[in-house]
């Protein structure tokens, strides 16, 4: 198992230091981070990230991007992006992410982070070669976690190239701090030691094994990589460097039965029964689970037998057989229940915060004796992936359902708007509709066309008021009857003629001001003209994009209603298969264990039998 | 009697169980090949973003539907560097009506002290003249009970409005400045 210091909740961490460098955060330290925001919705994204609500920081930020609501902080908006995608699993995103920003950003230090993500996503996706070339191009320094990350990653890639020595060299002239600096040399010392290579693998946990551990965590991993180391060595029998790199466990340490256990064979090997009794005896009093228990059952009595006291070892051969038993059953019975899928709903069910699949890591296990066999299945990096994976489903799932019922709400919604809509429209449009618009506009260019065509002729009369117009064609309608032409009518001709030149002299004297107030009432009308038209337009638009609009937001419910669900059908069918693997994988460890018990058992059963065989023949 | 080479042998044995388990765990006999695990991580990664993508285009569709940009206001709440000040509760009013009234939890708290603004309102307005007050509680200087008030009177108009909320340290009066203003 790999130790992963370097889990999600650091690369999320790390997002942050990565921040930092665009002067966005010091969260690391829990100081304020002097962040400008210049977009409020990149600081409400923020303000979730900092709570570790990473989905909803990620939705929040996917959304407020595709708004462009951020245009302020493009860069760190795009970066935050790309490394809650690659937290969340999601490494072919992030990866396209991390790409886009090394063709725009200038600045060193954000190119360096970029090509150290793009090295990680590259890395998980078994990129070797462009890996390696990502994290090579990294010119100046990383932030302390993602600097040791580096090493890690660089180390991982040169052993996956067979290139062990290069590894080796690499971590031991890394510079980052020793907390960070242990698991990456524990890692890769480890994969030294499963491909062959002692000699390499024990130069780094050597170093691991005798680091200055100030911290709890640390001293662990300091014990892990003397444990590794001491077993390596009694694999390749080299009993006195076991001896001496196993004695350096702590006894109280999380470690130390698979110490004692080592330290016992390694004793054993140099035909020390005696001490390695020692040891073995003390490790059979503790918790028979652990397998390093379970092998000092057959140990215990070995060590009897080859110091010549056979009955001691018959009754703790016997005493082995009775446990072998007992574990093998409640083994079954937890087989069965792996068998039935309910294992896994068992697991979930203890957890209370099943719906939040982000940032989860699996702290306990459920009570009850069955879930103790699980301990080394959960504890796989591998089963915990899977199950993290399974839940962010689960979560997911959980999302969805929550959203399909809001739709549920808004597509009610929709229709009483329809509703409102259809009856308020007629109204409306009948409003409009009474306005004969182009036949105003075309009255309006006439009045226009006589006002100019007065000012022309000088017509006068056209100008004048209606009053005045009707004494004037009174006036002159006179003229045209036959008896006003008579020697009779004389004086009511002259009359006519001083109020007609009356007339004439006053509409004469009033014409220009008339021709300019009448072509100033026309642009006055036209300005009015206008404005209706707009507001017409704007009317009809109006009307008939309000038709639009409630239809267009009915048909994204709709649509909407339909990917969710479709979206849940595939999270099903996913989860599905996530519970398979998981079952499968949790299968594998409990049958291992079982097989491990079983080969136990026969071999005390032989052992017994031998000695039974022997204090047989003595008493013969 | 076992000899020497039988202990070596039975220990080779053991240590290749134990080792396997405990500490240079190498792939088991697994059920589910890595490539089959590959498959359903890929499956999953792009589910994942469909879901993702599918979740963007609902919180839009949503935004749009109850607050469209027309008549939405939005009320932010900040912090800059909070010394002086430890945030309880703020309770908004907006022309006169309680609109808000929120408990700060000791996370959100300090989001806001790292720098995340929180969304306190999401609303509608009719276009024309609107008051804001903002009544913040806390924890003032030397550990005393803190409320003080801040108002904004602003124009709403065609399109979003975003009003800040922002809770600052005065190091000259040695006390925390509460301003409303709207968001450039």
């Amino acid at each position: 198992m790999r130790l992963t210091a370097f889990n999600r909740s650091a690369i999320c961490r790390s997002v942050v230091a990565l921040l930092a460098c665009a002067a966005v955060s010091e969260a690391l330290a829990g100081e304020p981070s002097g962040v400008v925001v210049r977009d409020p919705h990149y600081g409400e994204v923020l303000f979730h990230f900092y709570q570790d609500d990473h989905f909803t920081a990620l939705s929040h930020l996917i959304t407020a991007r595709a708004q462009d609501r951020v245009p302020e902080h493009d860069l760190e908006a795009e970066l935050l992006q790309g490394g809650l995608l690659l937290s969340w699993g999601q490494h072919v995103e992030a990866g396209k992410i991390f790409d886009r920003v090394l063709e725009t950003a200038e600045d060193p230090s954000v190119r360096d982070r970029a090509w150290f993500y793009l090295g990680k996503v590259r890395y998980q996706r078994g990129y070797l070669v462009e890996a390696q070339q990502a994290l090579e191009n990294i010119a100046g320094e990383l932030p302390d976690d993602l600097e040791a990350e580096r090493y890690d990653l660089l180390a991982r890639v040169y052993m996956d190239q067979g290139r062990f020595a290069a590894a080796v060299e690499l971590l031991e002239g890394q510079r980052s701090p020793r907390e960070w600096r242990g698991f990456a040399r524990f890692n890769t010392g480890v994969a030294l030691v499963r491909m062959g290579e002692l000699q390499l693998g024990a130069r780094l946990l050597e170093k691991v094994g005798t680091m200055r551990a100030p911290t709890e965590e640390q001293r662990a991993l300091r014990d892990r990589a003397n444990v590794a180391l001491g077993f390596a060595y009694l694999q390749a029998d080299l009993q006195g460097d076991a001896r001496t790199v196993l004695q350096r466990v702590r006894l109280n340490g999380p470690f130390s039965n698979k110490a004692l256990l080592g330290a016992g064979w390694a004793d054993s090997a140099a035909s020390d029964y005696t001490a390695a009794l020692a040891s073995w005896l003390e490790l059979s009093r503790r918790d028979v689970l652990d397998s390093a228990v379970q092998e000092s059952l057959l140990a215990v009595p070995y060590a009897f037998a080859q110091l010549g006291a056979e009955p001691q070892a018959a009754d703790y051969y016997a005493r082995a057989l009775d446990v072998y038993g007992t574990e093998i059953g409640r083994l079954d019975a937890v087989i069965a229940e792996a068998d039935s899928g309910q294992l896994l709903t068992t697991l979930l069910a203890a957890d209370e915060s099943a719906a939040d699949g982000w940032a989860w890591e699996l702290e306990r296990l459920p009570e009850g004796e069955r879930s103790r066999y699980l301990y080394f299945a959960v504890a796989d990096h591998r089963f915990h992936e899977a199950l993290k994976s399974y839940r962010e489903l689960i979560a997911l799932d959980t999302y969805l359902s929550n959203w399909r019922d809001k739709l549920s709400a808004y597509r009610d919604m929709v229709a009483t708007r329809e509703i409102a809509y259809a009856q308020r429209l007629p109204v409306l449009q009948d409003r409009v509709a009474e306005f004969d618009l182009p036949a105003m506009q075309a009255e309006l260019t006439a009045i226009e066309a006589a006002t100019a065509a007065a000012r022309a002729s000088r017509d006068v009369v056209a100008v004048a008021p209606a009053a005045e117009q009707k004494v004037w064609a009174r006036l002159t309608a006179l003229e045209k009857n036959p008896a006003f032409a008579t020697p009779a009518a004389a004086e009511q001709r002259e009359r006519q003629r001083i109020l007609k030149g009356l007339a004439q002299w006053n509409m004469d004297k009033e014409f220009r001001l008339r021709v300019w107030q009448q072509e100033r009432r026309n642009a006055e009308l036209r300005e009015v003209m206008k404005q209706a038209a707009a507001r017409y337009a704007g009317v009809e638009a109006a009307t008939a994009s309000l038709d639009g609009t409630v239809a267009g937001f009915a048909a994204r419910v709709d649509r909407l209603e339909r990917e969710v669900e479709y979206r849940q059908q595939q999270l099903a069918t996913a989860m599905r298969a996530h519970r398979e693997h998981l079952n499968g994988l949790a299968l594998d460890e409990l049958n291992g264990q079982k097989q491990r018990l079983l080969t136990y058992r026969a071999q005390a059963r032989f052992a017994l039998a031998s000695i039974y065989d022997r204090l047989a023949a003595q008493t013969d | 009697m076992r000899n020497q080479k039988e202990v070596s042998d039975m220990i080779r044995k053991l240590l290749g169980g134990l080792a396997a388990v405990l500490l240079l765990h190498t792939a088991a006999a697994d059920t589910t090949t890595a490539a089959d695990m590959a498959a359903l991580d890929q499956r999953t990664q792009s589910l994942k973003q469909a879901v993702l993508d599918l979740n963007r285009e609902l919180f839009i569709l949503e935004e749009e539907l109850l607050y469209p940009a027309n008549t939405q206001v939005s009320v932010f709440v900040s912090m800059d560097v909070g010394e002086y000040f430890a945030l309880d509760s703020v309770e908004l009013t907006l022309d006169g009506k309680d609109v808000s009234n929120y408990l700060y939890t000791e996370r959100e708290v300090d989001a806001l002290y790292r720098g995340g603004v929180q969304q306190l309102y999401l609303g509608n307005l009719k276009v024309g003249e609107h008051e804001l007050v903002a009544v913040l509680t806390g924890e003032g200087p030397h550990n005393r009970d803190y409320r003080r008030g801040a108002s904004l009177s602003f124009e709403k108009s065609i399109g979003a409005k975003f009003v800040e909320l922002r809770i600052t340290d005065s190091e000259a009066k040695m006390q925390p400045e509460f301003v409303v203003r709207e968001w450039e």
